[in-house]
């Protein structure tokens, strides 16, 4: 049991929603109830939520998406990304209650009508009629499907299984550095081989992509699955030979990247595409899902890479 | 002639009232008061652009991009980091100065960065384009197709690819860098620089392979955000070469980062 324990995570998003009411949780349902009732989606989900802990607000990332939360559950799929080919194949492994990492209506607002005032770079909204959102909502609904995002509470496990899964995904469980963090060691091999490794390993397309020096000796390796931030870049990049990340900003990180590289410093910096960065942690999450719901299966469906590249 | 009276006459021959508002379109590094040399254009001030423009004798430097690794070119955070001690010297040891023109290029129309896009895209007809040129319609073609065409066009190594190749589009539309237009009903393929893939204001990967999963035919083609805007800086270029007398202009490309 690890739900006693507030990780430093954890407790920065506590931190972060606090003055919001939690919902009213008072730990694991017990099994003789359990068993008596049919294990509906709001009983897996509410499960889920005591043994993560945590304040669970409406106004946060994580919650339901689409489709009826009485649903009977006959099996759960975990994936990083819930298209609708994923729904599809879900529904056809009799999986009929979906966690997704990420949002299942093309956005932040996940379905909801789009902040007033969108601020920054890149595009904002999303019409409520919109063809797509109604044909994926409606398909949802017919199939007896339900979507639950998780996320933010995932992320802040104690175990940080984001991270650890992406390094078991890629073969490296037995070279983390310190138990704490996220650098590993790993056999050495130029930049160019470890990424082809690392296409390999994930079962890419077209959407890694590396900038650096292809020839450097790679030794130390750090992962950071999802988005990197500029200040994680500045800070780490010098303390590994390597950095693959999920995505980052181009003027920015792959700025950085490049201009180390000019500076000659033997480094590199991969990008894997966030999707395929957090497949690895949502199988995981599928696997401790067997220790949380042992009434119904749940198994991890990959959204695979996105992306091609032309002829 | 200094970087401060180059930068005076810009704002003089801008096409729309100059927005002085725009923390990003400011000197970046080195001394505004240096006398110029030479002028370079380029679409972001990498250290090996710095470098090159140096060789050529070019020692202001425009950039439509930041400097300093973050988007405000914020340096609070870096006073203490090796790179931008490095980058920062260079500058000033070399009489260099950096001036960024963003917010006030993507205001103007033509905005150049769409016009070098559409054009390093191979896309007829964006000679006056602005920032958001609308629906455009091409001869009608598979992405496929037009995927391998602008990757031929534009010479880009790393151009990434979302949705069916086989399905046939004509309406595109075009963002540059990472003002990737969202996909409406209406489009068949949306081209930009880069977007971040999901949780995003809006996550174009995802919509294009639910259509496609639906039977609509969607595509989206993300370039890279130095190609996307790169050609446009050449254009600039030769727009602050019909009133800036006396010094050499030359547009200094930035490279494609990745391998």
């Amino acid at each position: 049991m690890h739900h006693t324990h507030l990780s430093r995570r954890r407790f920065a998003l506590l931190a972060g929603t606090a003055g919001v009411a939690p919902l009213a949780l008072t730990g694991p349902i017990p099994l003789a109830a359990q068993n008596e009732a049919p294990i509906t989606a709001d009983v897996v989900v509410r499960r889920i939520q005591a043994r993560l802990g945590g304040d669970w607000p409406s106004t946060g990332p994580d919650g339901f998406k689409a489709g009826d939360p009485a649903t009977v559950v006959k099996g759960i799929a975990t994936t990083a990304m819930a298209t609708l080919d994923v729904l599809k194949a879900a529904v056809k492994a009799d999986a009929n209650l979906v966690l997704t990492y990420e949002p299942t209506f093309y956005g932040r607002a996940d379905g909801a009508a789009p902040p007033a005032a969108a601020r920054g770079r890149g595009t904002f909204g999303l019409a409520a009629d919109d063809p797509v959102v109604k044909a994926k909502r409606e398909w949802i609904e017919k199939n007896g499907a339900v979507v639950f995002r998780l996320r933010d509470h995932w992320l802040a496990r104690q175990e940080g299984d984001m991270v650890t899964a992406l390094a078991a995904a890629l073969g490296w469980s037995n070279h983390r550095v310190r138990p704490d963090d996220a650098l590993y060691g790993i056999p050495a091999a130029s930049a160019e081989k470890v990424v082809d490794l690392i296409r390999a390993k994930l079962n890419t397309r077209g959407g890694v992509r590396a900038v650096g020096d292809r020839k450097a000796a790679i030794r130390r390796v750090r992962l950071h699955p999802g988005s990197m931030t500029p200040a994680v870049m500045w800070q780490r990049y010098s303390e590994a030979d390597m950095i693959v990340a999920g995505e980052v900003r181009e003027w920015e990180n792959t700025h950085y990247a490049a201009d180390m590289f000019t500076a000659g410093e033997k480094r590199a910096l991969v990008t894997v595409g966030r999707v395929v960065s957090e497949e690895p942690g949502m199988r995981a999450c599928a696997e401790w899902l067997k220790t949380v719901i042992p009434e119904v299966p749940a198994k991890w469906i990959d959204a695979g890479d996105p992306y091609w590249r032309p002829a | 002639m200094t970087a401060n009276e180059v930068v005076e006459l810009i704002k003089k021959n801008s096409k729309v009232p100059w927005n002085e508002r725009s923390t990003r379109d400011r000197f970046k590094a080195g001394n505004p008061d240096v006398t110029i040399k030479g002028i370079a254009t380029t679409m972001m001030t990498t250290f090996d652009v710095l470098k090159r423009a140096n060789a050529a004798g070019l020692n202001m430097v425009i950039t439509h991009e930041d400097t300093y690794w973050n988007d405000p070119d914020d340096t609070r955070d870096l006073t203490a980091n090796a790179l931008y001690k490095l980058k920062t010297d260079y500058v000033l040891k070399n009489e260099m100065v950096v001036w960024r023109n963003h917010d006030n290029m993507h205001a103007t129309t033509p905005d150049y960065t769409v016009v070098g896009e559409l054009r390093s895209a191979g896309i007829k007809g964006g000679e006056n384009a602005s920032m958001r040129p609308g629906i455009l319609t091409i001869p009608e073609t598979t992405l496929g197709e037009l995927a391998a065409q602008v990757k031929r066009s534009s010479g880009a190594r790393a151009i990434r690819c979302v949705g069916d190749p086989k399905a046939r589009v004509s309406k595109v539309v075009v963002g540059p860098g990472y003002a990737t237009p969202r996909m409406t009903p209406e489009v068949d393929v949306a081209i930009g620089g880069e977007q971040q893939e999901a949780d995003g204001g809006f996550d174009d990967a995802e919509y294009v392979m639910d259509a496609v999963s639906l039977g609509m035919a969607k595509g989206l083609i993300l370039l890279g955000h130095v190609i996307s805007e790169q050609a446009g800086m050449e254009d600039y270029a030769k727009w602050l070469g019909t009133f800036i007398p006396g010094v050499p202009i030359r547009f200094v490309p930035a490279e494609e980062p990745f391998w």
